[in-house]
């Protein structure tokens, strides 16, 4: 079946809101995904995102091995441009990207001003198998008490997203993909702790 | 009726523009994101910024309740409810718990809204220091500064004056200990249920071209004084003359010929549902 760009987009949206709202909530994106063009070079569901939110009016970057070739595809596709990593609205973190491209991304994202919390990044990036382990603690603006989440990233993101979100308002928002379709966000309202893994837990 | 507009009205253009300021204003809440509003073919002075958030959001998997000032009914709900329907050919309710999207100007539904609706309020006016601040510019700014003082010293003239606070509607509120915000003319009774809401709920200014978000469990806290503490419309004591409903917000209606006052459910599918409720009881047991 085709991607249908007007009612696929609308149901991947409302999965966006919906885990926007609820940090922690992963959504299942594979419907919508597995319509996308799976040979793009990044993972299906990060081809919806880039149709959901890109076109003439926003800039993005890529990071990826094969940044040159899938930034070409990307402006093709949705028209908008490529800008320096420090400038991008959108910064897609591709699963084959370097090794400290995640930390460098989140490290020079643009945070907005005091005045325009909004005018900054949101960075999508493409992770290890998201589940509801045990192994991250949410708290924040959507979620009741606590949300627990494993997001299998580069070591020290956590840190590096923190040192961004330091003053709220200002900071980035993420959005977290994985190989199974799989979405969940992590707006910067949203504190996130390493569960201290104890003895009698193993 | 042959339909030749988009599906839900808009281009695609035009929903990403909006999409993307809302996940904006959902990360940021009761932060005002600005957002290129549209022309849309409603009458003028009902506001357009909900409509617009609303086809931005709907599908075909929706089910859209559309209600103006507690009513299901009014011209405005229903050319709404209308424009909605003619451009998605999805369908309509009138029952808050049946609703994926419910679309609203002053109220909140009585019915405890839950995960898996949103709500959309409609907004005349964004921004709750214009009282005393008329320059744009200025009044971002204190909200960037969060210098808030002016919102104080508003609502404490208003003590001083009257005796209590004034706003009958549309009371400021603190959202997550950050942002002072216009929940839009709700009364005061509802501004309770913009705390630690279980739906996801959104406000669109389409005049003034702001989109602002309270998602689900968030802290909102109405502006008050240790003093003064906030208070909200009272209803004790009185019933709905239709339900016999009591604790939600009602009406003062007059009647002309016996000269006396009294109360109804102001939400009116929630009075109805009682209604039909109690017949339905009333039928069983006679049964
Ligand atoms: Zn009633």
């Amino acid at each position: 079946m085709n991607f249908d760009a007007v009612h696929d987009i609308q149901r991947a949206y409302r999965k966006v809101v919906e885990s926007m709202s609820r940090p922690g909530l992963i959504s299942d994106l594979t419907v919508e995904a597995d319509k996308a063009d799976g040979q793009w070079g990044g993972l299906p569901v990060t081809w919806v995102l880039a149709l959901m939110l890109l076109d003439t009016e926003v800039t993005f970057c890529i990071c990826s091995q094969r940044e040159a070739e899938l930034t070409g595809l990307l402006n093709q596709l949705t028209f908008a441009k490529r800008t320096e990593p420090e400038k991008a609205d959108y910064i897609f973190v591709l699963h084959d990207a370097g090794e400290g491209d995640l930390l460098k991304a989140l490290q020079g994202a643009k945070v907005g001003t005091l005045a325009d919390p909004h005018a900054s990044a949101t960075v999508i990036v493409e992770s290890g198998e998201l589940s509801e382990d045990f192994e991250l603690s949410l708290k924040g603006p959507g979620i009741e008490d606590e949300s627990f989440v494993r997001i299998p990233l580069t070591p020290g993101w956590l840190e590096a997203r923190a040192e961004k979100n330091a003053e709220y308002p200002l900071g980035i928002d993420m959005l977290v993909v994985d190989k199974n379709n799989k979405l969940l966000c992590l707006p910067r309202t949203s504190r996130i702790e390493e569960r201290e893994v104890l003895l009698w837990d193993m | 009726m042959q339909i030749n507009y988009n599906f839900a009205f808009f281009d695609e253009g035009s929903k990403r523009e909006i999409r993307r300021a809302t996940l904006k204003a959902i990360a940021i809440p009761g932060y005002q994101v600005p957002f290129a509003s549209r022309e849309m073919p409603i009458a003028r002075g009902w506001g357009t910024g909900g409509l617009q958030l609303t086809l931005s959001l709907v599908g075909r998997d929706d089910i859209v309740k559309v209600i103006d000032q507690g009513s299901d009914e009014s011209v405005n709900a229903v050319s709404i409810k209308k424009l909605v329907q003619n451009t998605t050919d999805i369908r309509t309710t009138d029952e808050t718990a049946q609703a994926t999207l419910i679309q609203s100007r002053h109220r909140i539904p009585e019915i405890p809204l839950r995960a898996g609706q949103i709500l959309v309020l409609q907004v005349p006016m964004p921004e709750p220091l214009r009282m005393y601040e008329p320059r744009e510019a200025e009044t971002k700014k204190l909200h960037a500064e969060k210098e808030y003082s002016g919102a104080w010293l508003m609502l404490f003239e208003q003590i001083m004056n009257y005796g209590s606070m004034t706003t009958g509607a549309d009371h400021p509120v603190m959202v997550h200990d950050r942002y002072v915000m216009a929940p839009s003319p709700i009364p005061k009774f509802d501004n309770a249920k913009l705390n630690a809401s279980e739906a996801l709920i959104l406000l669109g200014a389409g005049r003034e071209k702001k989109i602002y978000a309270v998602p689900p469990y968030t802290k909102v806290v109405s502006l008050d004084f240790e003093d003064y503490p906030f208070e909200t419309e009272s209803f004790e004591d009185r019933s709905c003359r239709l339900c016999g409903s009591t604790g939600v917000f009602m009406d003062e209606l007059y009647d002309d010929v016996s000269g006396t006052a009294y109360f109804q459910c102001n939400d009116t599918s929630y009075c109805l549902e009682r209604m039909n409720e109690q017949s339905w009881r009333e039928g069983a047991e006679s049964r």
